[in-house]
């Protein structure tokens, strides 16, 4: 026993002291183990490193040194540009014709009407991101409601029919409104039907009488707004005179507006279980997306005039209009019909269970679901969309587009042609990026409420 | 707490009305009346309107004007065409020439969509975030826009013929276009050809047994040296043996032009990589989504098996991936028949640029123009979408 080095007796008197672990070989941590990690991991990879590296270093010295050192921001002329530095970036073009690409041909004068159009819409979907509000869905539906009325007189201006005027003043009144729901909203956490409900001591009436003192508030004001501005008018500016970003961004506007809804009933449409209505659905759907959509432009402007009567005709605009629209909704039916494949069948079952109608069942459960699932779909469509509208440049609209190739045969600017689309295509790299990118945001956003359930 | 159900019950107490009113089929039947009704009447509508617009004017409709003499040149055609030939004939022109710069834009756009896709999936950092600011860079910027960037600021600048840029040596580049050695077959060149065929079949059949093999033993036997032997060895062998009957006819500067070989237009250039660019970066994202949904666990059970990894990749990894890759990949291809019609704003005479735009022009016979481009474009699609389904079915999992 002797010899046995694990007597029993010395185990109190061995104390386990840990030896300070060796830290990790400089090589492969930090900084320097990143590098070796994913740079230089292999000889092969080293060479590839080093050649992209290079390659990189030499393509972004020579922009630098093309759009920044060498580029020419003053001048007069495309000749004198030249004559100042021949192998820089002649920008001076572009800041003179600035006001081209945003604008286009829209006059000087009037052109604060766009910016106040803008301005309002921002207004309008301001609330959209404060944070706990109710009646976003109110103020939503005012937004696509009526704002478009509002924002066609500003840009079009001239004589104002019955229906506008209705629809100008009411859409002047909910704004006022919305902004006077969010701050008492804000004071009294409270929406401002709860409010007026309470004012007006209609608490005790049964709830369905709840929604005539909210509609007597919307009567005062727009009678308070038409005495206000009841006179109020603003020069015409015909269509053929916008052009630029403005137009750019009114076009797919008013295509991405008006696709949801197309695309929502047409996607029901193919889905339904009466033949008739399924049949016209995906003979719409497929014949609008098997053809391009300048094949679809150029009959909006040379078949229109034919199929419209002979004393109603619509300008060019108007005819573009509605080709994009119909063709952005055939698209759209497609994304929605794929979110309301991806809902499971117990769904339907079980609103069904409920004893909802179709249109409950859709518009409760069905919808909410395939949309909110579909949204990154919906937002590339729309990404899209501002890509086509481009398209309308070939057919002699002025958009952004054309407005960017036209300094290029100004005489001024004569031959000035990869300065403005480098620019043009950093403004949609910028518009494009920035809506991407939110909806990634928006999809991390909804996929957690989804998790928290 | 007795709870009576007392609404809606007893259908004896509802009127025979109700009943009717209520009833699923006759509510569908009347919706479907009602909605054929109205179709019915809007193209009624449309067609009158049609019908006295056109007498109006003073306009003709049907399709005899497709056999009047166009009269106005094309600028670059694939198929002979002289201005003394019917729009029908130029229909046809345009279909070809729409047809040509689809099929090879197509070709190009996979491989380098695939290349980028792969990049972006690489462990070097740098290949990666190069391949991915590619693809966002690409995605986020118009077609449009970079059609007419390539048309306007890079080919239409290129030098004069007698400053050509020679690629390679013997592709001239110029403002006129790209020039390439025209192939000029010779007397028994037909024997090649037919060695190439020949060679196909005899490689695909090779693959067949090869196949058939490994399902019944197991065993894989080496394919690709015989496979490689039949398509290229046997008409090279032809090719040789024969005593190289095929001549090359090399562009060759003639005073201000070049004379001889083959040459495409600068706007079928700036189309052709456009379309390429532009797509590659859509299937770039399609093989990374491919790639990526083959599970890791596939690759360890195939590592846990012994196969290499080089096998892994070919046997395991790719043939999941390409489940997931193709269908996408033959929505971009039809993506890019469609995006070709872009040619209109660069002056490449594609179908939608000769036909719907000059004859439509010209001869004013908006409906049936815009008919016969439209319906073109549906057959093109549609054809693609039946081959898609069927690759579908196809590689369908056989679930059990």
């Amino acid at each position: 026993m002797a010899t046995d080095n694990t007597q029993p007796g010395q185990d109190a008197a061995i104390v386990f002291e840990p030896k300070q672990s060796r830290s990790a070989p400089v090589a492969s941590v930090g900084v320097i183990g990143w590098l070796r990690e994913n740079l230089f991991y292999s000889w092969f990879s080293t060479i590839v490193t080093v050649v992209v590296a290079w390659g990189m270093f030499e393509g972004a010295a020579y922009l630098y040194d093309w759009g920044v050192t060498k580029a020419v921001f003053e001048a007069e002329s495309r000749r004198q540009c030249l004559n100042t530095s021949p192998d820089g970036a002649c920008w001076a073009g572009i800041i003179d014709w600035m006001n081209g690409f945003m604008y286009g041909r829209y006059p000087d004068e009037e052109q604060w009407r766009i910016n106040l159009g803008g301005v309002l819409l921002i207004a309008w979907v301001l609330p959209f991101w404060l944070p706990n509000l109710k009646g976003k869905i109110g103020i939503g539906m005012s937004a696509v409601m009526v704002y478009p009325f509002l924002a066609a007189y500003l840009f079009l201006g001239g004589e104002r029919g019955v229906f506008l005027n209705l629809m100008v003043f009411l859409a002047i009144t909910l704004l006022v409104l919305n902004w006077v729901h969010v701050v008492l909203f804000y004071l009294t956490g409270r929406t401002l039907t709860e409010n007026l409900v309470r004012m007006t001591g209609f608490e005790h009436r049964p709830e369905t009488t709840h929604k005539y003192p909210m509609l007597a508030l919307v009567a005062v004001v727009w009678g308070c707004v038409y005495a206000w501005l009841g006179d109020w008018q603003l020069e015409l500016v015909r269509t053929n005179l916008w052009g630029g970003l403005f137009l750019t961004i009114v076009i797919a506007g008013v295509a991405i507006v008006s696709a949801l809804p197309g695309g929502v009933a047409l996607a029901l449409a193919r889905r339904s279980t009466m033949p008739v209505i399924r049949v016209f659905a995906i003979t719409f759907i497929e014949l609008f997306r098997s053809v391009p959509l300048i094949t679809v432009l150029f009959m909006a402007v040379t078949m229109m005039p034919l199929f419209l009567p002979e004393d109603f005709q619509l300008n060019k605009l108007v005819q573009v209009m509605i080709g994009v629209c119909l063709f952005a909704a055939a698209y759209m039916a497609e994304v929605v019909r794929g979110g309301l494949q991806a809902i499971p069948n117990g769904q339907y079952e079980a609103a069904k269970a409920m004893g909802l109608s179709y249109w409950k069942m859709m518009n409760l459960v069905i919808l909410p679901q395939a949309l909110k699932l579909m949204i990154p779909n919906i937002v590339g469509n729309f990404m899209g969309l501002l890509k086509d509208t481009t398209l309308v440049s070939i057919i002699g609209l002025y958009d952004m587009l054309n407005m960017l190739k036209a300094v290029g045969q100004n005489p001024i600017w004569i031959g000035l042609h990869k300065e403005p689309l480098v620019f043009g295509a950093a403004i949609y790299f910028v518009l494009c990026f920035a809506m991407s990118k939110y909806s990634q945001r928006l999809e991390r956003t909804i996929g957690q409420g989804n998790t928290g359930r | 707490m007795a709870v009576v159900f007392d609404e809606g019950a007893p259908t004896q107490s509802r009127s025979t009305f109700a009943r009717i009113v209520n009833d699923e089929t006759n509510r569908s039947v009347f919706y479907q009346i009602v909605v054929f009704g109205l179709i019915a009447w809007v193209a009624w509508y449309l067609f009158t309107n049609t019908a006295h617009n056109l007498e109006t004017r003073g306009m003709s409709s049907g399709f005899g004007f497709l056999g009047s003499t166009a009269g106005f040149s094309i600028a670059w055609t694939v198929i002979p065409y002289e201005p003394t030939n019917s729009y029908g004939y130029v229909f046809l022109v345009g279909i070809v020439n729409t047809l040509v710069v689809s099929l090879t834009a197509i070709v190009f756009t996979t491989i380098l969509g695939f290349f980028i896709g792969v990049f972006r999936l690489s462990r070097n950092w740098l290949v990666a975030t190069l391949a991915s600011w590619y693809v966002e860079i690409i995605r986020n910027t118009p077609l449009l826009l970079q059609i007419l960037f390539w048309y306007t600021a890079v080919f239409s600048l290129l030098p004069r013929p007698k400053q050509s840029i020679e690629i390679l040596g013997m592709f001239p580049l110029n403002n006129r276009g790209f020039y390439y050695p025209a192939p000029v077959p010779g007397d028994g060149f037909w024997m090649t050809m037919l060695a190439i065929v020949v060679g196909i079949v005899l490689a695909y059949v090779i693959a067949v047994r090869a196949k058939r093999k490994q399902i019944a033993t197991g065993e894989r036997s080496a394919v690709a040296l015989p496979v490689l032997g039949a398509v290229i060895g046997l008409p090279v062998v032809v090719y040789l043996v024969t005593g190289q009957p095929l001549a090359w006819d090399q562009p060759e500067l003639k005073g201000f032009n070049f004379v001889g070989g083959g040459s495409v237009p600068p706007a079928f250039c700036a189309l052709f990589l456009a379309l390429v660019i532009y797509h590659a970066a859509y299937i770039a994202e399609n093989v990374r989504a491919g790639i990526m949904s083959v599970t890791k666990g596939q690759t360890e059970a195939a590592y846990s098996l012994g196969l290499r990894p080089s096998w892994t990749m070919r046997l395991v990894i790719i043939p999941q991936a390409m489940r997931a890759i193709i269908p996408p990949l033959i929505s971009t291809w039809m993506t890019v028949v469609k995006n070709s019609s872009l040619a209109v704003a660069i002056g490449y005479p594609d179908v939608v640029a000769v036909f719907m735009q000059t004859s439509l022009n010209q001869s004013g016979h908006a409906i049936e123009i815009v008919a016969m481009v439209m319906l073109f474009y549906s057959v093109v699609s549609l054809t693609i979408s039946a081959a898609l389904n069927y690759y579908n079915k196809l590689i369908q999992l056989k679930e059990r």
